[in-house]
């Protein structure tokens, strides 16, 4: 649960409080829902911004710092009590408050539940070089898969004969591919690699600016989503999403690439209809990519 | 059209709620009539697994209510039958996510679209719980024969009952029942189960093998035609239709050589 509340001292400034959150998603997502309450709120307001008990690396501390420079926030101070994160914040030049932020109790005013009561988007902030803050995959009218491709969608090939590598004509187009990539990420506010060490069941999520790399498992039920390519060293058994935003030149690997869906790009893909009762038949690592605006899957060489 | 909004509750979790609502769901949709299936279980979502239709989930109920996309877009539909749909749950999410207004709009809009919207209930008396009755105008009440399952629907038809004005009618529908037990005085009986919560029956489902069979293959057991488990989810599709069909017999059925030739030569007795 996050909160806004006046900072006790006089003219200190407004506290946003994420501090009750549970998780860096959840924290996330009630911070950019703060944040986007109204465009003209935060203008010529002091903000501290207490993250509590989070503990977040610096990547996560980059993540959460860019999402309130788009809406025109600069915190001036931040609370943390975990050492990971203050010397996350610490990293990225952030003054750090004394202990625990001192609020007026009776100002706390809870935030709406759901943002789209409020004027949730507003043009002038977000549609500048700044709009890719939004951190959360938002499909957009033209990213919804039409209902035809949700009933019928193309099925993922891991389960018949492997195929041998792309073929030369997708081999040629790399080079161009890659630039374009490249170039894309360096556009966004946080481009790079996101590590993760850890194995994602079922429910939890993580999604990111750039690549994404998991090392662990993927459980069915999870969700993964990365504006750049995903890796998965271990199983990949939820969903993928990579190229969000539109990268159809994103690509999916893993040690073993078993998901129940994949997207990437605008293209769609989901797992054949059977029995899933048993993961032991899989072919080695893998890889899906877009081939003539289709996801297909090709066994992994390392020297692509 | 204004269809019926019922929601599939026990209180106690593992007596077969989502199987009851899957089988259901599917022996309504087989006898003509459109049907949607609503997963309220937000963060333990497993109705689309029952009903085979996990990787076919794009949207959900959560990204409805958040006007993320149209109710359209979310609905899933059944790979067997096109007047079956499905609007799965978000997994990634929590009971907190919706609340009772938006699903009562919801249930509004899914009325005008569907002749019956089944609604899954998670386990528990809390907000999830109070979130799927909150647009529901009947309900069925999922219980086995067992004291600590019988205690837990006894609670939730007072709280139930608490909301006559809305919730007009409430049935119970008594899941994985063992005749031979109830004839040993081994497990309580259809008698005894009504006798504590008065209220009435609306079906009788045997403990089944093939239960777990279809599960594990996302094929609900009231759409195969060999079950023992499957006739009594078709019979009270039928009972909820408003027809007169009769209860199962499950009296006295300790197998005698008679009765074991019988069973031999006609498995789908029930």
């Amino acid at each position: 649960m996050s909160k806004i509340a006046i900072i006790s001292q006089p003219d200190q400034g407004v506290l946003i409080d994420v501090g009750g959150c549970a998780s860096m998603q959840e924290a996330v997502s009630h911070l950019s829902s703060t944040l986007q309450v109204s465009s003209q709120f935060w203008k010529g307001v002091n903000v501290a911004l207490n993250l509590g008990d989070l503990e977040l690396t610096s990547t996560q501390v980059a993540h959460i710092l860019a999402l309130a420079k788009g809406v025109g926030v600069y915190p001036y101070q931040v609370f943390a009590q975990q050492p990971l994160t203050r010397g996350a914040l610490l990293e990225h030049g952030v003054v750090l408050g004394d202990g625990k932020p001192m609020t007026l109790p009776a100002m706390t005013i809870k935030v709406p539940e759901n943002p789209q009561d409020e004027d949730w988007v507003d043009e002038s902030v977000n549609v500048d070089e700044e709009s890719t803050v939004t951190v959360f995959y938002e499909p957009s009218e033209n990213q919804l898969i039409t209902e035809d491709v949700q009933q019928d969608g193309p099925e993922i090939q891991v389960d018949f004969e492997p195929k041998e590598e792309a073929p030369a004509p997708a081999q040629a187009e790399k080079p161009s591919k890659s630039a374009k990539t490249k170039e894309k990420l360096e556009g966004s506010v946080h481009a790079g690699v996101m590590y993760l060490r850890q194995t994602l069941r079922s429910g939890q999520s993580v999604s990111h600016q750039g690549h994404l790399v998991i090392i662990g498992d993927v459980n069915p039920g999870a969700e993964v989503v990365a504006e750049g390519d995903i890796t998965v060293w271990g199983a990949l058994r939820g969903i993928a999403r990579a190229g969000v935003g539109g990268n159809n030149d994103a690509e999916i690997r893993a040690l073993r690439l078993q998901p129940i869906q994949i997207r990437i790009g605008e293209s769609f893909a989901r797992s054949p209809d059977k029995n899933r009762l048993h993961y032991d038949n899989h072919h080695g690592p893998e890889t899906a990519r877009v081939v003539d605006g289709k996801i297909k899957v090709f066994k992994f060489n390392p020297q692509f | 059209m204004s269809g019926r909004v019922i929601v599939i509750t026990s209180g106690k979790g593992g007596v077969g709620k989502t199987t009851a609502s899957a089988n259901i769901g599917v022996a309504l949709a087989n006898t003509g009539a459109s049907v949607c299936l609503v997963d309220m279980d937000i963060g333990l979502r497993n109705l689309d697994i029952l009903m085979g239709l996990e990787n076919r989930v794009v949207y959900n109920l959560v990204d409805v209510v958040e006007e993320r996309c149209k109710l359209r877009q979310a609905l899933v539909k059944d790979k067997r039958m096109p007047n079956l749909n499905l609007l799965p749950a978000a997994q990634t999410r929590d009971k907190t996510a919706v609340d009772a207004d938006q699903m009562k709009k919801l249930c509004e809009e899914l009325k005008s679209m569907f002749d019956f919207v089944l609604i899954d209930s998670p386990a528990g008396i809390e907000s999830g719980f109070q979130n799927a009755i909150a647009g529901a105008e009947e309900a069925i009440v999922i219980t086995t024969p067992e004291m600590s399952a019988v205690r837990d629907a006894d609670r939730i038809i007072g709280l139930l009952e608490a909301r006559k004005d809305e919730i007009t009618q409430y049935r119970l529908v008594l899941n994985r029942i063992r005749p031979k037990m109830v004839a040993n005085a081994d497990m309580m009986g259809v008698d005894d189960v009504l006798e504590i919560l008065s209220i009435k029956l609306l079906g009788v489902v045997p403990e089944d093998e093939d239960i777990i069979i279809s599960t594990n293959k996302g094929e609900p057991v009231s759409g195969t035609d060999n079950t023992r488990s499957g006739l009594a989810f078709r019979n009270i599709a039928r009972r909820l239709r408003g027809e007169e069909v009769p209860f199962m017999d499950l009296d006295a059925k300790t197998d005698t050589w008679v009765t074991k030739i019988v069973n031999f030569f006609n498995p789908v007795r029930v």
